[in-house]
């Protein structure tokens, strides 16, 4: 099936497990050109306490971490098996984000291209845009950074979801995006009543 | 000319490609064979380029503007690949510049960025400068003035993609700060060979300072957009950090900026200019050459949200300061 749209997005979080997977999902549900990234330097998922979180490479898969987690329930919980994990959520996040793609990937080791970056929290806008001006352009096309904050939630992240997606059909349907983009953000905000952070970079 | 069985087998796929893409009926199908072409003849049998160029150029008249846009994107990877065909896709660059097409002329000046590099490093390491050298200089000079004058365009995405050009201009011909700043690949004037009769140091270096005046001129404008103005703030900013010279004027206009940003800007739009503010001046303060603006820059970070300490912490220490100067 043909793409909605030839804006090639990035859905960007910290640990490319929540918001930028439920985004992901979304997205790709509604035939766009998405793909997902993390920004941390791990993987970092919550625990059997909050000081306590779960910590992987970018490399590890969304199949190995769940098998991970479920052999935690059952070691924690032998008679109760995938009490914690499941009761959370994490246990069927995992499950979603296996079946959209391998395994988290870190934003700053991708050589893939994208007209725009949608970051879900103020400190991963900050280090996407710190990044690309970091780098030497190679064909200068203009990039658009957009932040919309996104608590790290499953209710939130499917919130957020909506929002994203929401904002990629405005701007997919703008005629000549570079142009309108400051109108598409107007409107959008009004919309959602949240504040938005936007910037230029340079592919 | 000889060719093996292989160069033989490629020129035939060649033309019929050619043949093929002049009678796709769509404009995807064009481009598939487009594509094809460039694989061939950039990459796999480079040697058949020179003979099949002139075809290729003819797509600078196709009517789909997402075929001459993958025309740019062909010359701008030729242009890395054979130096010596530069001269030979300036005109068909120059015509694409003007093109009916908002998005072709974009796509344009973003690969003058790079070819713009190019050539000026072409003509300064060549022994002996052709006629047909000197009339792709003076075509490209004649590119360089349409692009400046882009940054007046009633479109956006071309004034930003202006700005973005001018800023190569600008660094690449003016003289860096000192030996130890240089970064690799930074080329700059002292690269170009005082012999060099059509392209003369002062005379670029001029030419930088006009355009940089005109960057100035465009990042202290009253109605200036939200993108257009972030874009400026980084590009200024990036000159003044690799040419310290222009230190002084960017400091003094962002101070300029800071004290009356655009009245045109929304609160959400004054919030992500002053975020890049914050990290653009967090910049420049780092640079030794930024320590006697101490007291310009020092209040606009404290006013973004540093403490005094914060901004003590990251000004260079003496020693550094010292060796920069040395």
């Amino acid at each position: 099936m043909a793409p909605v749209s030839d804006l090639r997005i990035a859905v960007i979080c910290s640990s490319n497990m929540n918001r930028s997977m439920e985004a992901h999902a979304f997205l790709a549900k509604k035939g766009f050109l998405v793909q997902s990234y993390g920004t941390g330097d791990k993987v970092k998922i919550p625990g059997s306490a909050a000081d306590k979180p779960n910590i992987y490479e970018f490399g590890v898969s969304y199949e190995e971490i769940y098998h991970d987690l479920l052999n935690k329930d059952k070691s924690l919980y032998p008679s109760n098996a995938a009490v914690i994990y499941t009761q959370n959520g994490l246990l069927h996040t995992l499950d979603r984000n296996r079946r959209i793609k391998s395994h988290p990937e870190r934003f700053q080791e991708t050589e893939e291209k994208f007209d725009i970056l949608i970051t879900c929290e103020e400190r991963v806008y900050d280090q996407v845009v710190e990044f690309m001006d970091s780098k030497t352009p190679i064909d200068n096309s203009i990039v658009h950074v957009i932040n919309i904050d996104i608590q790290d939630n499953l209710e939130e992240a499917t919130i957020g979801a909506f929002l994203i997606s929401d904002m990629c059909v405005m701007l997919a349907k703008a005629e000549d995006l570079d142009n309108d983009i400051e109108e598409v953000l107007h409107n959008f905000e009004e919309k959602c009543q949240r504040p938005i952070l936007h910037s230029i970079v340079f592919n | 000319m000889d060719f093996s069985m292989n160069d033989i087998s490629d020129q035939e796929l060649v033309t019929q490609w050619l043949n093929n893409a002049a009678v796709a009926r769509s404009s995807s199908e064009k481009l598939e064979y487009f594509h094809k072409l460039q694989e061939v003849l950039i990459r796999k049998s480079p040697n058949l380029l020179q003979k099949f160029l002139p075809n290729i150029l003819n797509f600078t008249t196709d009517k789909n503007g997402d075929v001459k846009k993958a025309l740019v994107g062909f010359i701008e990877e030729l242009c890395k690949a054979r130096e010596s065909l530069l001269p030979k896709v300036m005109l068909s660059l120059h015509m694409l510049l003007c093109d009916e097409s908002i998005a072709v002329q974009k796509r344009v000046i973003q690969a003058l960025i790079s070819i713009y590099r190019k050539t000026l490093g072409w003509l300064c390491k060549a022994s002996v400068v052709t006629e047909e050298m000197e009339n792709a200089w003076k075509q490209l000079s004649a590119i360089k003035l349409e692009i400046a004058n882009m940054i007046d365009s009633d479109n956006d995405g071309v004034r930003t993609s202006s700005v973005k050009f001018l800023e190569c201009v600008v660094l690449l011909q003016t003289y860096p700060d000192q030996a130890e700043n240089n970064k690799p690949n930074d080329f700059s004037l002292d690269d170009v060979p005082l012999t060099l009769k059509i392209a003369r140091r002062r005379k670029l270096e001029e030419e930088a300072n006009t355009l940089f005046e005109l960057l100035l001129k465009f990042h202290g404008s009253p109605h200036i957009s939200s993108a257009n103005l972030l874009t400026c703030l980084g590009v200024v900013t990036n000159i003044a950090k690799n040419r310290a010279e222009f230190m002084s004027r960017v400091v003094t206009a962002i101070e300029s900026l800071y004290n009356n940003l655009p009245p045109t800007l929304s609160t959400t739009q004054v919030n992500s200019v002053r975020k890049k503010l914050k990290s653009e001046l967090t910049g420049l303060i780092k640079h030794p050459a930024a320590y006697e603006f101490l007291d310009k820059l020092t209040p606009m970070l404290i006013d973004l949200g540093y403490s005094q300490q914060d901004v003590i912490k990251i000004v260079p220490k003496a020693e550094e300061r010292r060796r920069y100067c040395k």
